[in-house]
């Protein structure tokens, strides 16, 4: 296992007219954790698809551990597809076991490990419970363990924090965080972003089937102008004090008392600087807030407003495919 | 091989874990075993019933009572000869005592119907050996004696109305001959005066004829056992359907192929599946079958008779010649409608869709069953020769001509062709399960997908 895990170059993925996903390249280094983002309906889930070899791309090519996706090799993958769905009438135990078993794991110890998974996660009580009898999170958590157990060295995970209940999405950070530590490399879409900003080294933006942005968290962040949110008494010009100092400020959106600016820092400098020069100015200043990067803000920075706006739509909306 | 096993493994036990394998496991037997019993119970728990025939002579009382005479002693001696064939010894007289008459005839106590009415509303009863009873019917011989007419307030129990109509008939033909000065039983002399017409089969100087040249069960064996076989493919195509419709819409609806297909091919996935369903209807069929073998072996220990006649059968369906192009064309027959049919499946939603296809699916297997019809009336005709080579058909029709013993080369390229046509439509099948399992295609798509196909549309995905 010597080649990445996941390597994609150029692919591009028709539905009729419609392009889901254009020229997309991108690399999954071994040990990392990389966060797919993008808004519902921005391709991720064809391009998972594409990686994994149930969809073949129309263009380029994908390469899973050095070669294209197949059956020996998808037996290092994990895979956890964003539309969820068990044989209902199995129990939470053979449901992982038979997964297990068709990764290559044994019969005893698929059973072994499905029991070792069900007991960790606080499901030990439910092993012989069938799926219809399970509530919606705990059917969730019996998937993702379906994912994990036959101990994958490559974890790609469609959405999988959508559905869960805030303690269970801790409960699945940790459990990315445990994989991570065991040594699986790890590629996860999602479309909130916090997630993302918790989790990953690396981060692949997508927008329109399109890459808008790869490369570190801190490098996202980077794209942003820094800057603060300064509020003046009202009709001090803080642009004309504060540009001979170097710094560039625009009148922003009031958001309390007096006038609202935001200022802009140059390279080099931060929120110290700009609120020394403002009070070495004479500023009346009756509020000082340095902006917080998110990457939510990296994103809008990226493709706007409007194609950032889709981030909040509900997960339920899907990508059109044709046969 | 490991991966197909895993699937079939988790199909076949999900079917068979299910209420309703076990329930229609069982109901075939037991509507047999409940079927029978409820015939014996009902003949021996019916009632002994009186009735009365209002006639000046009493020739007509006389003939009805003489034929159920007749009918008790024809039966009891069937039943004896039957428990003769058993080695169990009884005489007619000993059946015929053990079987109580359940039509007795009583003296009228009236002459007209107004009177005979409380008689028969149960208001009055008569005395007879059974004790004191309503009238069950009367018989009332028309003023003019030309009608002879039936009374009772239950015309459901039919059974003393066909036999008084039974003993009119003989009556009158009796009287017929007596008038022509012809003995009563002149007609019967007739018949069994008649030539006995004795089926010979013209045998090739190659064939042993072991049984001489008569016309003979064995001779007959192999077509009726090629026909039992062409139509248990059949009966096995049409179970089929509903599961193989109503598993992979389970599927489709829960979302499981991304998982599955990334651990598994996709025609591994297939095989696996049509496997766990040929399994589960063989399960049926075959432990259905294992019923009436057990009940037939009983009976052949107890009537060496029996046993000489399933033998031929048993020799049929045991001959290499018959039964190995007959599995050959029912598994190539079994896959080629299995897939067409897992394939549909996969376009469909819903059960309510899956309800819509049954239609023209059950069209599609009527047409094979009309030929199989042809076929047992007349297996040699050409329509059936022209037929069998229309693939659909081939694995039903071609069972059934191999006991006619077709050329060589004919029986080959049939074969040949079922299986290049199989062939090609798993691979048909396999794209659309494809596009319907992985891609979402549904019912609508299916004419683009045969268009993209035979190249009369570009292809767009």
């Amino acid at each position: 296992m010597g080649a990445a895990p996941l390597v994609m170059s150029g692919a591009t993925k028709r539905f009729g007219a419609f392009t889901a996903v254009k020229a997309l390249s991108f690399d999954v280094p071994q040990g990392q954790i990389v966060g797919f983002l993008g808004p519902n309906g921005a391709g991720k889930s064809t391009s998972l698809r594409m990686a994994l070899g149930v969809m073949q791309p129309d263009e380029g090519s994908v390469a899973l551990f050095g070669r294209a996706p197949d059956i020996s090799n998808l037996r290092h993958v994990g895979f956890l597809p964003e539309e969820r769905g068990l044989y209902k009438k199995m129990s939470a135990r053979d449901t992982i076991t038979y997964f297990a078993r068709l990764k290559g794991m044994s019969a005893a110890d698929a059973k072994a490990r499905a029991n070792e998974l069900l007991e960790a996660t606080g499901l030990g009580a439910f092993k012989a419970t069938r799926i219809s009898k399970l509530s919606k999170g705990m059917a969730q958590k019996v998937q993702i363990l379906s994912t994990l157990a036959h101990r994958p060295d490559f974890l790609i995970l469609d959405e999988p924090f959508s559905g869960l209940d805030p303690m269970n999405q801790q409960t699945l950070e940790d459990l990315i965080r445990a994989e991570h530590k065991r040594g699986a490399t790890i590629l996860f879409s999602t479309h909130v972003m916090e997630h993302a900003e918790r989790l990953c080294d690396r981060i692949v933006m997508l927008a329109r089937g399109r890459k808008v942005f790869d490369g570190s968290l801190d490098a996202a962040y980077a794209t942003l102008g820094q800057g603060a949110r300064m509020a003046v008494e009202h009709g001090f010009d803080l642009a004309a004090v504060m540009r001979p100092k170097g710094f560039e400020a625009h009148r922003a959106a009031d958001k309390g008392p007096g006038d609202s600016w935001r200022v802009e820092f140059p390279s080099g400098l931060g929120a110290q600087d700009a609120l020394r020069a403002a009070l070495e100015a004479g500023a009346p200043i009756l509020g000082f807030q340095p902006e917080e990067a998110r990457l939510r803000d990296v994103f809008v920075s990226l493709v706007g407003e409007a194609e950032a706006a889709a981030l909040d739509a509900p997960a339920s909306v899907t990508e059109v495919e044709a046969a | 091989m490991r991966n197909i096993y895993l699937i079939f493994r988790r199909d076949f036990l999900g079917y068979v874990k299910a209420w309703g394998f076990w329930l229609s496991l069982a109901a075939v037997p037991l509507f047999i075993i409940i079927g029978g019993s409820f015939g014996y119970f009902a003949a021996s728990s019916s009632p002994v019933r009186y009735y009365a025939v209002v006639e000046p002579s009493g020739v007509i009382s006389e003939a009805i009572d003489a034929e159920f005479a007749r009918s008790e002693a024809r039966a009891a001696e069937e039943t004896a000869a039957l428990a003769a064939d058993m080695q169990v010894d009884v005489s007619s007289a000993q059946v015929a005592a053990a079987t109580p008459r359940k039509f007795i005839q009583v003296a009228p106590p009236a002459r007209t119907i107004e009177d005979l009415r409380p008689y028969l509303l149960g208001e009055k009863t008569v005395a007879g050996p059974d004790g004191d009873k309503p009238l069950f019917a009367v018989f009332l011989l028309t003023e003019d004696g030309g009608a002879l007419q039936y009374w009772s307030t239950d015309v459901n129990v039919t059974m003393l109305h066909y036999a008084a109509e039974t003993a009119m008939r003989d009556l009158g033909r009796r009287d017929a001959l007596l008038a022509a000065g012809l003995s009563a039983d002149f007609l019967k002399k007739v018949d069994e005066a008649a030539l006995p017409v004795t089926a010979f089969r013209l045998r090739s100087e190659a064939e042993p004829e072991t049984g001489g040249s008569e016309v003979t069960m064995a001779d007959r064996a192999p077509a009726i056992v090629a026909g039992a076989l062409a139509y248990f493919l059949w009966l096995m195509v049409f179970s089929i359907i509903q599961y193989l419709l109503m598993g992979t819409i389970e599927e489709r609806s829960n979302k499981i192929f991304d998982t599955l297909l990334t651990s598994v091919k996709l025609p591994e996935l297939l095989a696996g599946k049509l496997l766990a369903v040929f399994a589960v209807t063989s399960t049926m069929m075959l432990s259905w079958s294992v019923f009436a073998a057990a009940g037939s072996a009983f009976a052949a220990s107890q009537s060496p008779a029996l046993m000489d006649m399933v033998a031929p059968f048993v020799a049929a369906a045991t001959n290499p010649g018959l039964i190995i192009p007959a599995l050959i064309s029912f598994m190539l027959g079994y896959v080629l409608y299995g897939a067409i049919f897992m394939a549909l499946g996969s376009l469909c939603d819903t059960i309510q869709e899956a309800q819509t296809l049954l239609s023209p699916m059950m069209i599609l297997l009527m047409l094979p069953m009309f030929a199989i019809f042809i076929a047992f009336q007349d297996p040699g005709s050409p329509i059936i020769d022209y037929a069998s080579w229309f693939p659909l058909f081939t694995p039903f029709l071609l069972i059934l001509r191999i006991p006619q013993d077709p050329p060589l080369w004919e029986i080959l390229a049939q074969m040949g062709l079922m299986a290049i046509t199989t062939a090609l439509i798993v691979w048909g099948a396999t794209k659309v399960y494809r596009a319907g399992a992985v891609h979402g295609a549904g019912i609508g798509d299916l004419g683009g997908m045969i268009k993209a196909a035979i190249g009369l549309k570009p292809k767009t995905a």
